[in-house]
């Protein structure tokens, strides 16, 4: 029983610098899926992208509210701008190079979380969830009301001919966001911004820029959304505020996030491979009420699972210490 | 030019006056004792020398900055560190990692990798005596383990002066001994230091000079043992009726003590 | 200047829902640290009950106005005993996304039994006006704003009357203290989340009256009652009733004059000022 434990401890959370084993395992699992566009069958491809976008998202919303501690609630509005980027381009500049729209996207993205940051970082827990959740909505709203960016009704894109480049790259974004996330973890930067979570007066004490982190993380977290978003745009061949802007991309990150493990490195991955599985089983055999299933999935995850898969896998104590840990949340 | 000096310190919270006109310097190389009854402003004191508190009047100037014109996060990077009562640890870090941002962002951090950092955390923890529990997390801590890693932290920050508030609160006989051996060998390696402590035992076994606040004031300051015996510092600490009858105390022990070297001798 | 007139009247009559809605989500928010993102989904259920007794029953909405609340009451008392609880003290993600959950399954739900097709309620008064100087004022606005204010003060007469009102400020100022004083946290934290689900059913009513019925409507109401929070401060009942009736009076200019596609942008811009200048609020007190 002991052996066991100690065996599952190796695959957990590894402290902050992320688990060795549970890198290699994510980056084996993402070579695998390179494999995918040679099967020629649309569905799977449209279902692994998804996967990889879910997965960038996550990974993107992790750095700012897995290690950094500051929960967003709006990260999906550097999605919608990322997607608004590559349709700009498209309609205005018959632009259909991917890697201009994705660096473009990152770019702006960057530029908002830069200027946002400074006065939306300073607020602290509940008020800067709320705030973010705000400038999502107004962002969105915005939008739909400047006909040269779209408008309420969005532009269509034609797409190149080359189906899967989309493919390739989400992949390469998402590949990158992992490794991105693997170097913070094990940097001094990783460090500041888990002391800022823990306690950031502590951390000021010792010396942390808070507010520089802060910013920086929410820069990063924002042009990896930005560019799934970029690169959605194109693979969907159609953006509208509503499309680039739902609620999905806002909260199925978080969920993955914490079904994975938040504030880990392969949490977020293993955490959209699972939502994903879940959604799609739900989605065929309930085609009806399968959002309904869904709430209930979110709920179950909340309740038995608020630390995440990985954790559960590191978590001492068997299956009572599992069950004293939940205790710890409850009047 | 002088190496800490608290110039005419003062700060109010709304309608109480928690500093008034505080002044005194501090040596390099020594350890000053802040002590005085509770309510006495001490570790308001702490906060405005740490910079964590602006004064409202007067300032701390120290390696020819005032603290108060400092970011909080820079203060550090001029030299002065200082641990909490209520302590402030990285919870879900391990004690290494904790131990280990204060050397990645302090004084020398930037000079610092990560590899760096985390040796020279270790080495600090076995100066202070946590590196068999370097592993474990910051919240599965015992008290006295729990205040080690505070003095760790903060001497990760590579400190000329380092402040501890009350770091004995809470520790047994034993503890207390380790932790005076400690301060010693902190300041045998160059550091200054500022205690408050409510313990006398720990402040006259190890303060170089004492300052004794009451209600906000500076009431005495000099040599420890002088500074414990004074009339005032009785009183603050015991009462007016107390002192006095002390001060009498003391007036019948002299007369007795002159009585006696008289009498051997025989007649005036 | 008429029309200054009329925006600000509708302004305040409108100001009076909100200030109901902002109130329930103010309690929980303010006294329990949580967030409930199912608020407007409450609210939606409360529509539907009034639209449920109206069609089926002939029975005023002003009337199911209790029903509304004592069910919505009920139902908020057991989700909070038997589900919440467990995760109180949790992280504010945690209950962040259980709410969210919750209000996924309801409106989904309210899907499946209602459809998504649009109702409504029209009672016999429901175009009647009467004339104050320039300004035209719709009877059932009326009624609903003095509805509002009622509720309202029957909570601030309960808050600061009743042995169980007293409780629960007692509770939210230090949970340990009231713990050892004997208050029994769960029961109470679960009356707590009742009363803001009741409140949110109330408001659904009041909403029936003016607005049409489907499943996502209470959203919208959601984030108003934020920007409410934020406005009138936490914790309050005056802070929720100037906050409602503030953002009342701002919304109607706003969509006035800069268009009400763009309304809620507008909202959200005062909010983000407000929490950015004065996170206590106008009137509130300095919480977490």
């Amino acid at each position: 029983m002991a052996k066991t434990s100690a065996v599952l401890r190796k695959v957990g959370m590894g402290g902050i610098t992320g688990n060795r084993y549970a890198f290699y395992i994510s980056c084996a699992i993402l070579a695998v899926l390179l494999v995918v566009p040679s099967l020629h069958n649309g569905y799977l491809e449209n279902l692994f992208r998804g996967v990889l976008m879910f997965a960038t998202l996550s990974l993107g919303w992790n750095i700012i509210g897995g290690y950094t501690g500051y929960v967003s609630f709006g990260n999906v509005v550097f999605f919608g701008v990322g997607a608004t980027v590559s349709s700009v381009l498209w309609q205005h500049y018959q632009q259909q190079n991917i890697v201009l729209a994705i660096v473009l996207a990152a770019i702006v993205a960057a530029l908002m979380a830069l200027i946002l940051g400074f006065p939306i970082l300073r607020l602290k827990g509940h008020y800067f969830g709320i705030a973010t959740l705000g400038i999502a909505l107004a962002t969105q709203e915005i939008i739909s009301n400047i006909d040269w960016l779209g408008g309420g009704s969005g532009f269509t894109i034609r797409q190149a001919g080359f189906f899967s480049e989309y493919y390739y790259a989400m992949w390469a974004i998402c590949v990158i966001s992992l490794v991105a996330t693997w170097f913070i973890a094990r940097s001094k930067f990783g460090y500041a911004l888990v002391a800022i979570r823990e306690n950031e007066e502590a951390a000021a004490i010792l010396g942390v820029d808070a507010t520089k982190y802060k910013v920086i993380a929410w820069m990063i977290s924002a042009m990896m959304a930005a560019a799934a978003g970029s690169v959605f745009a194109f693979a969907n061949g159609f953006i509208d505020p509503p499309t680039s802007f739902a609620v999905d991309n806002n909260v199925f990150p978080i969920v993955m996030a914490i079904l994975g493990g938040v504030g880990t490195v392969a949490g977020p991955l293993v955490g959209a491979f699972v939502l994903t599985a879940i959604n799609e089983t739900l989605w065929s055999k309930f085609p009806q009420i399968h959002t309904l299933f869904f709430g209930a999935v979110i709920v179950l995850v909340v309740l038995f699972l608020p630390r995440g898969i990985l954790w559960l896998l590191a978590v001492r104590g068997g299956f009572r210490g599992f069950i004293n840990s939940l205790k710890a949340y409850r009047v | 030019m002088s190496f800490l000096r608290i110039e005419n310190v003062g700060m109010r919270f709304g309608g109480l006056q928690a500093l008034d006109d505080v002044s005194f310097e501090v040596a390099k190389g020594s350890v000053l004792g802040l002590i005085g009854p509770n309510g006495s402003g001490k570790t308001t004191m702490m906060n405005v020398i740490s910079g964590v508190y602006k004064p409202s009047a007067g300032r701390v100037q120290f390696a020819g900055k005032t603290i108060a014109d400092v970011r909080t996060h820079d203060v550090c990077k001029l030299g002065i560190a200082r641990t909490f009562q209520i302590v402030k640890p990285f919870a879900s870090l391990t004690v290494r990692e904790n131990v280990a941002v204060g050397a990645m962002y302090g004084r020398e951090g930037s000079k610092r990798s990560t590899q760096q950092s985390f040796e020279r955390s270790q080495e600090l923890l076995e100066i202070v005596g946590l590196a068999r529990v370097g592993d474990k997390a910051a919240s599965d801590l015992t008290i006295p383990d729990r205040k080690r890693l505070e003095v760790a932290k903060a001497l990760a920050l590579d400190p000329d002066v380092l402040l501890l508030d009350e770091v004995m609160a809470g520790l047994n006989a034993t503890e207390v001994d380790e932790a005076i051996d400690l301060i010693r060998t902190v300041n045998a390696r160059g550091v200054t230091l500022i205690i408050v402590e409510h313990l006398m035992k720990a402040i006259m076994s190890v303060s170089t000079s004492v300052v004794v606040l009451a209600e906000g004031k500076k009431i005495a300051e000099g040599l420890p043992h002088e500074v414990v015996a004074s009339p005032e510092v009785i009183k603050a600490y015991l009462g007016t009726r107390f002192a006095e009858r002390q001060m009498q105390l003391d007036e019948i022990k002299r007369e007795v003590q002159l009585a006696r070297e008289v009498e051997p001798g025989a007649h005036a | 200047m008429n029309l200054f007139f009329q925006i600000l009247v509708n302004g305040i009559l409108v100001g009076g829902i909100f200030a109901v809605v902002a109130l329930g989500f103010s309690l929980v928010w303010g006294i329990m640290n949580i967030i409930n993102l199912a608020h407007g989904s409450f609210l939606m259920l409360g529509a539907y009950i009034a639209y449920v007794l109206f069609a089926n029953y002939h029975l005023d909405p002003f009337l199911s106005l209790p029903i509304a609340f004592v069910v919505m009451f009920l139902f908020g008392y057991l989700i909070q005993r038997y589900i919440i609880n467990f995760v109180v003290r949790a992280p504010i993600l945690t209950t962040f996304l259980l709410t969210f959950g919750l209000s996924l399954l309801l409106i989904n739900a309210a899907l499946l039994v209602f459809h998504g097709d649009i109702k409504g309620i029209t009672t016999s008064y429901s175009g009647a006006n009467f004339s104050l100087g320039p300004v035209t004022v719709p009877w059932s606005k009326l009624w609903t704003l003095v509805a509002a204010l009622v509720i309202t003060a029957l909570m601030q007469l309960f808050l600061t009357g009743t042995k169980t009102g007293r409780a629960i400020r007692a509770t939210s100022m230090d949970i340990g203290a009231a713990q050892l004083s004997g208050v029994r946290v769960a029961h109470l934290y679960a009356i707590v989340f009742g009363l803001g689900s009741g409140l949110a059913g109330a408001a659904g009513v009041l909403v029936s009256l003016s607005y049409s019925l489907q499943p996502s409507m209470g959203d919208p109401f959601l984030i108003k009652a934020f920007v409410v929070c934020v406005l009138g401060g936490l914790g309050s009942v005056q802070g929720a009733l100037v906050g409602g009736i503030l953002y009342g009076i701002l919304e109607a200019f706003g969509s006035q004059y800069v268009g009400t596609g763009l309304q809620d942008a507008v909202a959200l811009v005062v909010l983000l000022i407000v929490l950015i200048v004065r996170p206590t609020g106008i009137m509130g007190k300095a919480t977490a």
